[in-house]
């Protein structure tokens, strides 16, 4: 990475000073170490399956203020729905419905300013993306949901890239639920066409019996660069149950880790991701046992078209101690042309001798007597096609709880079929 | 109705029917008998339009139409149905979705609207029915952790919703007992009208006491070697294919 990159977000980190209350110093930090360890390279294992050539080259302008976004249609009922246009959160196209009455929600500089102590919070990973999100971090949203109270409808938070050629938007979100507290969050990232990076990440924390519904749907324009993440607790007894939908963006990667900290806790991770011609999808899971008695489930079905790429990193670990863990993971991969990809990584390291971890990875091609089976009833064979591929990710959808916001998702994976993979002439 | 005439298939480069004719017309019930490997399977996959059988002579038309020039979904439209020897298992797809998303194929083929929700649910429940088949398989995923019965009936149901000229079977009989046999063989009954016409793929003479064939062929290695009325049915079970043919 030449100099001059971390220079220049050295430059674009001074232009924010201030604006987020106690942080000055942690910004600085994160540069410092980023400075040092750069853009993360394909030789790097946790980013071997997606290259951010385009960010080692150059560095990326902050995304400028917009306004009048092209909202997304709601595909549900909403208790709020948080816009955010090119890293910014936007009021006006913001509604906060009743929540504000049952949950405290600000954005992220109001919090702070609250509470000046709590910058500290903030936390990065030891990779060069994740310090760069704290080092330029724009603004993002403190949901706290207290203790007891349970929401029923989505918490939407929606990220817009738009006029954002060659720029980036650094968005962190931090979600607290209190003893007994539950709530989904409905994250979805959209743009237009230009070439954006979005580097967002969220922070989680559950307390004692929260259950925490997490549901992205990436829609990124075909030219963004995603990077995203979320660091997840769980207490005792409580639950982060997540679903991972990839759909856009040239190269995107999602990377989640849930610390499971106290007996009982839980976590299931589900996910879909459709990689049409020239996409890489690419997700890097986390579940860390630190605890007995906490259990993890992971689901991920992913597709690929022509020259279309998916990976799936899932990593299983087990603390010293934490016995009578379950832990099971599942990736199936459905190549649709033979110049599609699919990588699989699962990686268990236990440190307890009485547990339950299990992984299995499967890459395949769409079963050929099943086809001929359903157009042996008269289905034409995209229809065929696209029945068979719904079927194949339906199971990383059957955790989402809000029907509405399911439907919606499941209809995605047909919209795709018909858009991208359902000619027969795409057939390997 | 079905017109075959001098037809050779291969599969994977080896030939397997080597020249036969057949001509089924309205209102027949045809049988074909032979031994495992004579091509009985290879025909009826043939008909149907499986990928990997590959006519290298002849001609197969179906009312007029060289059935050769049409994709198998098309096949269906024009009214041809294919029963499987070994129905596939497909999790993820419910039996019901498949059923109306099949009959609602067939009919957009034929340029008709689709058929409501109600509509279908009342046909389907009806046509179950008549097969027993327990109204629950019907939400289930299409075979799967079906027995060998339910899925030959569940194919049975199929055959009844899309309702087709000509009904393939293969091997329909294989796998089942004889409490099932019969309600497979009343579906089969059903199915026989003055305008339609069934052909029978079978190994054993046991199912043609339950669904009487007008005309009985006896296929070995490739060819059809006999041709006769449903006595010669009776004549194979009794004397075996070596001696009849």
């Amino acid at each position: 990475m030449p100099d001059i990159v971390a220079e220049t977000y050295r430059n674009q980190m001074n232009e924010l000073a201030g604006t987020l209350p106690g942080f000055d110093d942690m910004r600085a930090q994160a540069l410092a170490k980023f400075a040092e360890a750069g853009i993360p390279s394909p030789k790097s294992e946790n980013w071997r399956y997606s290259d951010l050539k385009r960010l080692r080259e150059n560095a990326l302008a902050p995304a400028a203020a917009h306004a009048a976004p092209d909202l997304p249609a709601p595909l549900a009922e909403v208790a709020a729905r948080l816009v955010f246009v090119n890293g910014r959160y936007d009021e006006t196209s913001s509604d906060l419905g009743d929540l504000w009455q049952a949950a405290s929600i600000r954005p992220l500089a109001n919090h702070l300013m609250a509470n000046e102590d709590r910058a500290s919070e903030l936390r990065s990973s030891d990779d060069g993306i994740s310090m760069l999100n704290t080092a330029l971090v724009r603004d993002g949203i403190v949901l706290s949901v207290p203790a007891g109270v349970e929401i029923e409808e989505p918490i939407e938070i929606i990220h817009i890239m738009e006029n954002a050629g060659q720029a980036a938007a650094h968005t962190r979100h931090l979600i607290e639920l209190g003893e007994g507290a539950s709530a989904t969050v409905f994250e979805r990232f959209v743009g237009d066409e230009d070439s954006y990076w979005v580097n967002s990440a969220l922070q989680a924390r559950v307390a004692e019996g929260g259950k925490l519904h997490h549901i992205r749907l990436q829609e990124d324009g075909p030219a963004a660069l995603h990077t995203t993440s979320a660091f997840v607790s769980v207490g005792a007894e409580g639950s982060y149950d997540a679903c991972n939908i990839s759909l856009g963006g040239s190269v995107a990667r999602f990377e989640v880790k849930v610390r499971l900290l106290v007996d009982g806790a839980n976590a299931t991770i589900d996910g879909v991701a459709l990689a049409a011609s020239g996409q890489s999808h690419d997700v890097l899971a986390h579940v860390d046992h630190r605890m007995p008695n906490t259990n993890s489930d992971q689901i991920y079905r992913t597709v690929a078209d022509a020259r279309g790429k998916s990976s799936f990193q899932g990593k299983v670990t087990v603390a010293h101690g934490a016995q009578q863990v379950l832990a099971d993971q599942s990736f199936k991969a459905l190549l649709l042309d033979r110049t599609a990809e699919a990588n699989a990584k699962p990686e268990l390291e236990i440190f307890a001798d009485d547990v339950k971890c299990s992984h299995g990875a499967t890459i395949g091609e769409l079963d050929d007597k099943a086809l001929f089976y359903l157009t042996s009833r008269g289905i034409d064979p995209a229809t065929a096609r696209q029945m068979l591929v719904e079927a194949f990710t339906d199971e990383a959808f059957l955790r989402i709880k809000n029907e509405s916001l399911g439907e919606a998702i499941r209809a995605r994976v047909g919209d795709w079929m018909q858009t991208h993979a359902a000619t027969p002439g795409n057939a390997a | 109705m079905l017109t075959v005439k001098d037809l050779r298939v291969s599969v994977a480069d080896t030939e397997i029917i080597k020249g036969m004719s057949l001509q089924i017309k309205p209102g027949e019930v045809h049988a074909i008998m032979g031994l495992n490997g004579a091509g009985k399977s290879t025909l009826a996959n043939t008909i149907a339009g499986r990928d990997d059988y590959e006519v290298t002579a002849g001609t197969i038309e179906f009312e007029g139409k060289d059935l050769l020039e049409l994709d198998p979904h098309e096949r269906v439209g024009e009214g041809i149905f294919l029963g499987f020897q070994y129905p596939v298992e497909i999790p993820g797809v419910s039996n019901l979705n498949f059923m109306r998303t099949a009959l609602n194929s067939v009919r957009r083929y034929r340029g008709e609207e689709d058929m409501s929700a109600a509509e279908f649910m009342k046909l389907v429940r009806a046509k179950a029915a008549d097969l027993q088949m327990d109204p629950e398989m019907l939400k289930r995923f299409v075979n799967v952790g079906f027995s060998g019965g339910e899925k030959k009936r569940n194919e049975m149901v199929q055959m009844a919703i899309l309702d087709p000229k000509l009904a393939v079977l293969d091997e329909t009989d294989s796998g089942l007992d004889i409490d099932a046999l019969k309600v497979v063989a009343n579906g089969i009954n059903a199915q026989r009208r003055d305008d339609t016409a069934v052909l029978l793929i079978t190994h054993y003479q046991r199912l043609l006491d339950y669904v009487q064939p007008d005309v009985v062929h006896v296929m070995i290695d490739g060819k059809i070697v006999k041709t006769g009325g449903k006595e010669l049915a009776i004549e194979l079970e009794e004397k075996g294919y070596a001696d009849v043919a």
